[in-house]
């Protein structure tokens, strides 16, 4: 484990950086950094973004100066390795894998010569771990540790995909919370929202957590719909095995 | 008591001190682009600073008032006009109902900012009542404003005798080249010595790409050491993006939280309102400074509000200056015209033909 590095990002805020990779392990210093702030907050501390490798820590520098803040900060690396995190949380998402919805799933199958029925089975088998959120209100940012796809995304992006499809590549596995472009190809699509601003905390998932997607078919699927439209919804968590 | 829309002008949305809090779901602060003149003109009719007003974009709007209401104006010169007669900036002006207040062209800067004493009410989305533009939510039904839009203004009881002595000296923005102070990093190291030289000593011009999200700057390409990818972090406000093209990219209010592109600076924020009254042609500099320094300048514009709104809530502190007659019973005049000319313009990639006339001088 290398030293974490902190640097300025403005004048008000500081990025910590750990390595320079994608990888649980150096997420975890990210994530036990968050909480260890979170914890023992320091005056004048602002929003904590969490990224793959990297916290950016804001603060108001019309209450703390830099040269203080990086000090709190580096305390708080001290402190960190002896936190123990809660556990994580696991959130089942609903996917409809119905060729009406999944239109790339026959293509994804011909790109990893398997039965459609083998590659909704990869997809919904392993979590995915959230490393981050962000591109859009509740656009998770996850990817699996086993068993990743071959393929990458398309050559030609489609200038508009719906919200609540559900876009893989590699061990990537994103959930698209609005109407946009995207480059990846669509496994199928789930009928909860991902950012839903009705209600007083929009997010489904947030950053440290994991997803498992359960398949269900287009009737449960519509049910679901129509719950979720009422508000009355509210998606299974449970917390993640060690 | 509430404001109506009869011409909304380009792009003009509610906006207030920003969103917090949200980031790490993905969801950036929003407000204000200038928030120095946003700030003045919620002081000036004696708000919270950080109280939701209007921002108005290149091309004002017109707007009538169903009560009698006490408003401000600041940030760019859009040859306001009340009741057709010119009206000053920078100072609390008493409405009554019916009046009408016109904003048109601005000849030098971007962004013009209308409070009204008390605030404008819409429902807050997560704690703020910010228009995220870009998103669809917040504001006036998360988008900008139509024509015939009603924007309740929110009661006041807190009393506040005599606006019309409330006022500031007017802050006009400065035509030529615009020196944006910035602090280097987090990825400087990530450009060549060469490439930080060009980015700090040459002139960059501002894009037709230029919106809430971001300014695209056109000029000297920024070499990199090997190439533009990181893995994605944090963005701030005032984060400069330098991806493949080596072409400088101002990240402003509604950027995105997260980034993949390497930073070459920051700007810093007492100077993010210069780039928030820039527009397509603008000419920016860019001047390293350590971060010590830029906190300064921070303290300094908070000093700065601070005593003005002090100055507002006590007006003995006020320098004293004739109140001009109230612009509201002055007869409307027809204007010369200096000038009259068709141009075109981009905001958001939609093209608008606009007609900028210049008043004669009397």
């Amino acid at each position: 484990m290398s030293e974490a590095v902190i640097c300025p990002a403005g004048d008000s805020a500081l990025l910590v950086e750990f390595e320079n990779e994608i990888s649980l392990e150096v997420n975890s210093r990210v994530r036990a950094l968050k909480y260890t702030l979170e914890q023992s907050p320091f005056d004048g501390m602002g929003e904590l973004v969490p990224a793959y490798r990297s916290l950016l820590v804001c603060y108001d520098p019309l209450k703390i100066r830099m040269k203080a803040a990086q000090e709190e900060i580096r305390s708080r690396l001290g402190h960190m390795d002896r936190v123990s995190l809660p556990k994580a949380i696991v959130t089942e998402i609903p996917v409809c894998y119905d060729k009406e919805y999944a239109v790339d799933l026959e293509h994804i199958a011909q790109l990893e010569h398997k039965m459609e029925e083998e590659v909704i089975r990869i997809h919904s088998q392993s979590d995915y771990f959230v490393y981050m959120l962000g591109f859009a209100p509740g656009h998770p940012y996850t990817a699996r540790f086993e068993n990743p796809f071959s393929f990458k995304r398309m050559e030609n992006p489609r200038l508009r995909i719906p919200g609540g499809s559900i876009v893989v590549q590699l061990a990537l596995s994103d959930i698209i919370p609005f109407d946009q472009p995207c480059g990846w190809n669509i496994i199928g699509s789930t009928p909860v929202l991902a950012c839903d601003y009705r209600k007083e905390n929009p997010f489904l998932l947030r950053a440290g957590q994991w997803i498992h997607h359960r398949p269900v078919s287009k009737e449960e699927y519509l049910d679901i719909k129509k719950q979720v439209e009422d508000g009355t919804y509210v998606c299974k968590t449970w917390e993640k095995e060690d | 008591m509430a404001i109506v829309v009869l011409s909304p002008g380009i792009l003009t949305s509610v906006q207030d001190g920003g969103r917090q809090g949200y980031q790490q779901y993905g969801v950036s602060p929003s407000g204000p682009m200038d928030a120095h003149a946003f700030r003045t003109a919620n002081i000036l009719v004696g708000n919270d600073p950080d109280e939701a007003g209007l921002e108005m974009t290149v091309m004002g709007a017109e707007l009538t008032f169903t009560d009698a209401a006490v408003i401000a104006l600041a940030g760019a010169d859009m040859g306001a006009t009340l009741n057709g007669t010119k009206t000053d900036m920078y100072r609390a002006l008493c409405v009554q109902a019916g009046d009408v207040l016109k904003l048109g062209f601005a000849l030098s800067g971007c962004r013009t900012y209308l409070a009204v004493r008390g605030g404008i009410g819409t429902e807050p989305v997560m704690g703020s009542r910010a228009t995220m533009i870009g998103k669809n939510f917040g504001g006036y039904k998360g988008r900008k404003l139509q024509k015939d839009d009603v924007l309740e203004i929110r009661p006041c009881s807190k009393e506040f005798p005599h606006p019309e002595t409330y006022f500031t000296q007017p802050e006009p923005v400065q035509p030529g080249v615009r020196t944006l102070r910035v602090i280097l990093g987090p990825q400087a190291d990530r450009f060549t010595e060469k490439g930080i030289h060009t980015f700090l000593s040459s002139e960059y011009t501002v894009g037709q790409d230029f919106d809430r999200q971001g300014y695209r700057l056109e000029g000297e390409k920024i070499e990199h050491k090997t190439d533009s990818n990181i893995i994605s972090d944090g963005v701030v406000t005032g984060s400069i993006q330098v991806p493949g093209t080596g072409l400088p990219i101002v990240m402003t209010a509604e950027r995105a939280t997260v980034g993949g592109y390497t930073k070459i600076a920051t700007v810093i924020t007492a100077d993010l309102p210069l780039i928030g009254q820039c527009k397509a042609g603008d000419r920016i500099r860019f001047q390293e400074v350590t971060v010590e320094t830029a906190q300064d300048l921070l303290q300094q514009e908070a000093d700065r509000l601070a005593l003005l709104r002090k100055q507002v809530e006590d007006p003995s502190h006020l320098p004293q200056k004739s109140v001009p007659a109230a612009a509201a019973q002055a007869p409307a005049v027809e204007h010369e015209y200096e000038y009259t000319k068709d141009v075109t313009i981009s905001i958001n990639g939609i093209s608008y033909e606009v007609t900028i006339q210049k008043w004669k001088e009397e």
